[in-house]
């Protein structure tokens, strides 16, 4: 049985922090999202992968390799041009017999995972509040009847969680498959017409995690750090506390004075403190500095990023390359307590999140005292001169005074 | 220039092909041609734009295939002449880029084996001379072949009977491999399949490969197996038009080693120690030209400009420059003087109507232009082509020397003819065309010390160019460049004219760029650095390698090698193109499309 995984997209939504890396190449918990599903997908049972990939397709093969790392064997097919799920499963054509597919983006559990496998021409569901946002799925005991497109005002909600399990039939629906009104190859037409004459069965799931808007890194953040076990390889001095479940990665000095209440995880070659409180669900890359007097929370830290002295960084995101003038701070709360709004493309977007900071890029830089306001967005390669003030959207290349 | 593409892999090779060729389409566009290789070699191929070839191929099965595009620059744009040409049994279809040298001699020695010709081309030829190599193995077939051919090429071949593989070779035209995941590409450039794979080997001249699905084999020119490291491209598809560059200006400069061999290769002969032109142009030019109108707008007509001391010097024949648009009013109209246009796209409305006046006068018209089938090669009695491939960036670049290196080699074979020039000079002079790619390259090598002149040129509110004998031309161009990307007002002077009036305008805060060649006028150039340095600016000399004094005038040196005085204008025309280009990028213009003007002026 062989796993294909969607892992081609740029992930748009996901600016600034696809500029740079593929959407599921993003860091939770100090894995790329691909290989969390990647790993569950091992525990189920799956020894051969092949990856679709497309943007920035060399991080996804750098990182993973022929998956020796893992003991199976990963396979690569581009897809070349960018059109559309139908578009992208019907690439691997001539490799696969039957064969899973899953979304690299969304996070699957290993049980619903095995559960797929069982049952040939079958799909996962999941049900979820807001289900105008996804492909909304008719049902008629376990059989699909149809998948309709994002509507405004839902019949049920059932929806499409993007993992399945196909056979060769699928391929030539695939082929009779027509653009779509936004211009893509969706395979939920092809679902579509294949069970007009050919039964597919819907597997309800019991983990499911969609990653879409940067924030949703946080949630996904959150609940894998709630099911890691503790592991200690770094240095930890005398005078630290360290509570609940914490990893520390090879290399990792903990200095005197620092407070690290789990789940929290922390990389490799890092230096922690003096003087440092970090909060649970809080993910630290490797090669990061955080200093005296700093305070993390539920917050996702890149490679090499820096948060030095006094800095507050709360249920933000700050990525690669990043470095926190002293005195750097995050609001993350606003005075009313309302839900959080962003800009992100130009677009205004409720997060229906009461906490987040910010989103930060690669390569920002912020001066000393500056501050960054609920839910700003920061592109790469910002300047942040000090004593400012950043709200709303900074475009990459910007620079503040 | 043409673009070739081979695809060898899981995919319908028809739509990854077209696809492939779409990007290339900067590589011209004039006719096109896939052939995929199914249960036989199945071809489609027709003169028209990509996009007409994408709704008319039938669907063709296969997943490998090779196609190509073509922009004339030999020979008519018609069916016949589009490629993929195939073998006489149809069983070997290739594609190629380039032009090749002997091809009369090896028809004709193919015509006497009894092998049939259908076409003109010289591309046929190579896939015959491939057919009489055959012996079972592809391979082998095309490195035997290839060491017979002299010229450039780069070829994509496919045969009937190993439908497994492509096999590609190059020579002095451009073809990379693209690494793909159960495919593999091959191209003109990396753009074509940029889309599928970033991860490329570069083919290197006399190397020949072999493409399968999930492989890909490079062999040397003893048939040697080359182990090669695979690049990985990191600028993306956005950037891929201009391969990687930022701009196609700054591309096209850099194409200049390339044009600019294009320009000669084909038309000297060291051997023979000549130049050689179409029949329809040697008709053209006769003993009894008693006098040569250059007649050109904008960059041309600077050409035009450097052609005239060139012209002058190699000849004897006197040279009158004229702007298009004059010399259609007022110009002296002589039957006995061959009026030369030059225009790149060949559509330049002023010129084409003052090639009109000339003709009607009755005097012989020539056209020097950059685009096969432009209205100039139809009104004129003859025209030469620059063969420079499409240039984009409205500031001519690659045209421009590619335009005087034409009229060098018309300087040539006038004086042949004349027998104003030495058999002994015309030696030094072809092999003096031979070094210049080389010496562009090491120009181009220098963007990085030109790009911290421009530095202190940036925030200037005028600039002065000034030159003596063919480098006053060149002032003209420098500034013109300049002015049309940077927005900064420049004026180009004769060195000698300064002080006959623009010193009026001059002020500590004008700088100033001088062109200095170790020529007759050294040291009165000098004296003119002197005169300027003496009112306060800043002087930027482009000076000879050799020349130690220059240090002691200016505040700046720009380097050029030191060769043939008279070629020396290529490579000072390179650093003032870069020199443009750098304040303009340092100054964040629109460098592609300045404002207010337009690659191809219609109107008149």
């Amino acid at each position: 049985m062989k796993c294909v995984i969607l892992a081609a997209g740029e992930g748009k939504r996901m600016h600034p922090l696809t500029f740079t890396r593929p959407k599921v190449m993003l860091p939770i918990a100090n894995k790329p999202i691909l290989e969390w599903n990647l790993i569950n997908a091992i525990e189920a049972g799956i020894k051969d992968f092949i990856i679709i990939v497309g943007y920035k397709s060399e991080m996804v093969r750098n990182y993973f390799g022929n998956g020796q790392r893992w003991n199976v064997n990963i396979e690569y097919v581009n897809q070349g041009r960018a059109m559309g799920t139908a578009h992208a499963i019907g690439v691997v054509k001539k490799f696969v017999d039957s064969f899973i597919v899953l979304s690299g983006d969304t996070i699957f559990g290993k049980q619903d995972i095995e559960n797929i496998i069982q049952n040939e021409n079958s799909m996962g569901l999941i049900k979820i509040d807001n289900a105008e946002d996804y492909g909304i799925v008719e049902i008629d005991g376990n059989r699909i009847v149809k998948i309709y497109e994002k509507m405004q005002r839902p019949f049920t909600n059932v929806i499409n969680a993007g993992i399945y399990h196909f056979n060769k039939i699928i391929f030539d629906f695939i082929e009779k498959t027509k653009k779509s009104p936004r211009g893509e190859y969706e395979i939920t037409d092809s679902i579509n017409m294949m069970v007009k004459d050919n039964e597919m069965q819907g597997v309800f799931l019991s983990e499911w995690r969609d990653v879409v808007y940067p924030w949703h890194l946080l949630d996904a953040n959150e609940e894998i750090l709630k099911k890691i076990n503790k592991h200690i390889d770094g240095d930890i001095d005398k005078n630290t506390m360290i509570r609940g479940d914490v990893i520390i990665g090879k290399n990792s000095r903990i200095l005197s004075g620092s407070y690290i209440e789990g789940p929290v995880v922390i990389g490799d070659n890092c230096k922690i403190g003096p003087n440092c409180y970090i909060r649970p669900f809080s993910s630290i890359g490797n090669n990061c500095h955080v200093g005296n007097a700093c305070e993390i929370k539920n917050s996702i830290m890149f490679d090499n990023s820096n948060s030095p002295h006094q800095n507050y960084v709360g249920d933000s995101i700050i990525g690669e390359n990043c470095n926190l003038g002293a005195g750097s701070k995050v609001a993350n709360l606003r005075l009313d307590k309302k839900n959080i709004k962003v800009i992100l493309n130009g677009k205004k977007l409720n997060t229906k999140r009461r906490k987040l900071g910010v989103i930060m890029g690669d390569n920002v830089q912020t001066g000393i005292n500056s501050m960054m306001n609920i839910g700003a967005i920061v592109g790469n390669n910002c300047f942040i001169g000090p004593g400012a003030l950043v709200s709303g959207e900074l475009k990459t290349d910007s620079r503040i005074e | 220039m043409c673009g070739i593409v081979g695809y060898n892999g899981f995919r319908d090779a028809n739509n990854v092909l077209i696809d492939c060729l779409k990007r290339l389409e900067y590589r011209g566009y004039d006719s096109a041609g896939v052939c995929i290789v199914g249960d036989k070699l199945q071809i489609f191929k027709d003169v028209g734009e990509i996009s007409k070839l994408e709704s008319e191929i039938p669907d063709f099965k296969g997943d490998n295939g090779i196609s190509h595009t073509r922009w004339a620059t030999h020979g008519a744009v018609t069916k016949d002449n589009a490629h993929p040409h195939v073998s006489c049994d149809n069983k070997i279809a290739i594609i190629h880029n380039g032009i090749i040298e002997n091809f009369v001699q090896l028809k004709e020695e193919l015509i006497k084996k009894g092998i049939k010709f259908y076409s003109k081309t010289d591309s046929e030829v190579i896939a015959n001379l491939i057919y009489d190599n055959y012996k079972g193995d592809l391979k082998q077939a095309v490195t035997n072949a290839i060491k017979r051919l002299k010229g450039s090429y780069a070829i994509a071949v496919v045969c009937d009977d190993e439908p497994n593989l492509i096999v590609g070779a190059r020579k002095e035209s451009p073809l990379v491999i693209g690494v793909g995941d159960k495919e593999n590409f091959l191209a003109s450039d990396i753009t074509a399949f940029l889309k599928y794979t970033n991860r490329v080997l570069y083919l290197d001249d006399g190397e020949v490969c072999i493409i399968k699905k999930d492989a890909v084999k490079i062999f040397d020119e003893h048939d040697k197996e080359l182990k090669k490291q695979i690049d990985l491209i990191k600028w993306d598809i956005k950037d891929a038009e201009k391969s990687g560059f930022p701009h196609f200006m700054l591309k096209e400069i850099y194409d200049q080693p390339d044009t600019i061999h294009r320009v000669f290769m084909g038309r000297i002969s060291e051997i023979n120690r000549t130049v050689n032109f179409h029949e329809n142009i040697e008709n053209l030019i006769t003993k009894d030209i008693n006098s040569i109108h250059l007649i050109a707008c904008g960059t041309s007509y600077y050409a035009g400009l450097v052609g005239k001391y060139i012209i002058e010097k190699l000849t004897k024949i006197p040279v009158i420059v004229e702007l298009s648009s004059e010399y259609r009013y007022f110009g002296t109209k002589d039957e006995n003087s061959l009026v030369i246009g030059i225009s790149q796209s060949g559509e330049t409305a002023d010129t084409l109507a003052a090639l009109r006046q000339g003709k009607n006068s009755g005097c012989k018209t020539l056209v020097i232009t950059n685009v096969v089938g432009s209205t100039a090669t139809r009104v004129s009695d003859a025209y030469i082509l620059t063969q420079s491939g499409p240039e984009i960036g409205v500031a001519a670049t690659k045209t421009f020397t590619s335009q005087i290196l034409v009229l060098f080699l018309l300087a040539l074979k006038i004086g042949i003819i004349k027998n104003s020039i030495g058999v002994d000079d015309l030696y030094n002079y072809i092999l003096d065309l031979k070094e210049l790619p080389k010496i562009v390259r090491q120009i181009l090598d220098q963007s990085k010390n030109i790009k911290e002149i421009a530095v202190q040129l940036k925030n200037a509110k005028s600039i002065f160019f000034i030159g003596r004998g063919i480098n006053y031309p060149l002032s003209l161009e420098g500034a013109l460049k300049l002015k049309e990307i940077s927005y900064i007002h420049a004026e180009g002077f004769a060195a000698g004219e300064l002080k006959h009036g623009p010193f009026a305008l001059l002020t500590n805060i004008t700088p100033v760029v001088a062109i200095v060649t170790n020529d007759l006028t050294y040291n009165k150039i000098i004296a003119n650095i002197g005169e300027v340095k003496a009112r306060g600016p800043q002087v930027v000399a482009i000076a000879d390698e050799n020349d130690t004094e220059i240090e002691k005038h200016a505040d700046f040196v720009i380097r050029f090698p030191s060769k043939s005085s008279i070629l020396s204008c290529i490579p000072i025309t390179v650093i003032l193109q870069l020199l443009a280009y750098h304040v303009a990028r340092l100054r964040d213009c629109s460098i592609d499309k300045p404002r207010n003007l337009a690659k191809s002026v219609t109107v008149e």
